[in-house]
């Protein structure tokens, strides 16, 4: 079985470090792309453990340093053998270019913003449950303009999720704009009610599968 | 503020699992790899957080350095 960590552009070296189960790290070039991968022991039907997402995370951030651009592949996917991985990278090499340039001399950071109160009761009447609803979008698109607009600023894309009282947000920032981005994600923390982390600088994982 | 490192502990361990399965290139090979045990990856997680966090360290410190 074989794992991929991602497809990697300019790598210098391979990292000091084995892969999934131990297995050494190869590099592959496919269809004018370079794939990061190892040979896995594990059995099809084995279940990811915390190990293998640790140690999947690990490699791809130690790629992340030694290469010029890379796009991290999802865990949860493995190939049969070199053949089916070339058939597949093959058919989707254009689109794998593209993303490539999309990331490159980029990273990502996150944010989580969630609410530090409980959600008011549950109102008793239509009405009420409708301006309960109503003033929950006020504060999120608040949260929106507050916290997401002023990072995606300095961010060359972004995904934007809103679950229930808080912003789940991913910002792709060029190298040279990271420590202005870093001071604004600073100057966020903990205002306005809600708990806000920001997270990075991380491997592009967001913006890997392609411009949206 | 130890109460605000734990948070940041959390989250960034939400983070990390979050893009580790759910982000990134498909590249479509046939075998599923199961994470039904997604709880418990993130329970047994938080054993090994020490490593994810002194990468951490190392990324802020490097990144310090960078922007000085």
């Amino acid at each position: 079985m074989i794992h991929v960590y991602g497809v990697v552009d300019g790598l210098r070296e391979l990292p000091p470090l084995a892969g999934v189960d131990e297995a050494p790290l190869e590099r592959r070039r496919v269809a004018g792309l370079e794939l990061v991968l190892s040979k896995a022991m594990t059995p099809p039907s084995a279940e990811v453990s915390r190990e293998t997402v640790l140690r999947h995370a690990q490699v791809v951030e130690e790629l992340m340093h030694r290469s010029a651009a890379i796009l991290p592949a999802q865990l949860g996917r493995a190939f049969r053998d070199e053949d089916q991985l070339a058939t597949a990278v093959e058919e989707q090499a254009a689109q794998l270019e593209r993303s490539l340039e999309r990331v490159r001399g980029c990273v990502e950071f996150g944010l989580r913003a969630t609410a530090d109160a409980a959600e008011p009761p549950e109102a008793d009447t239509g009405a009420g449950y409708m301006r309960a609803r109503l003033e929950q979008t006020r504060r999120q698109d608040d949260l929106v303009e507050r916290l997401h607009e002023p990072l995606a600023r300095l961010a060359r894309a972004t995904t934007l999720q809103r679950p229930p009282g808080g912003l789940i947000g991913a910002y792709l920032v060029a190298q040279d704009d990271v420590a202005e981005f870093e001071a604004a994600a600073a100057g966020l923390e903990g205002a306005f009610g809600v708990t806000v982390v920001c997270t990075g600088p991380w491997p592009p994982y967001s913006f890997a599968a392609g411009a949206s | 503020m130890s109460g605000n490192d734990a948070l940041r502990h959390d989250v960034t361990l939400l983070e990390l699992v979050d893009r580790v399965l759910n982000k990134g290139v498909v590249l479509s090979g046939d075998i599923m790899l199961s994470v039904a045990d997604v709880d418990l990856v993130y329970v047994g997680l938080r054993v090994l957080l020490t490593s994810v966090a002194t990468l951490d360290e190392q990324r802020e410190l490097a990144a310090g350095g960078r922007s000085a």
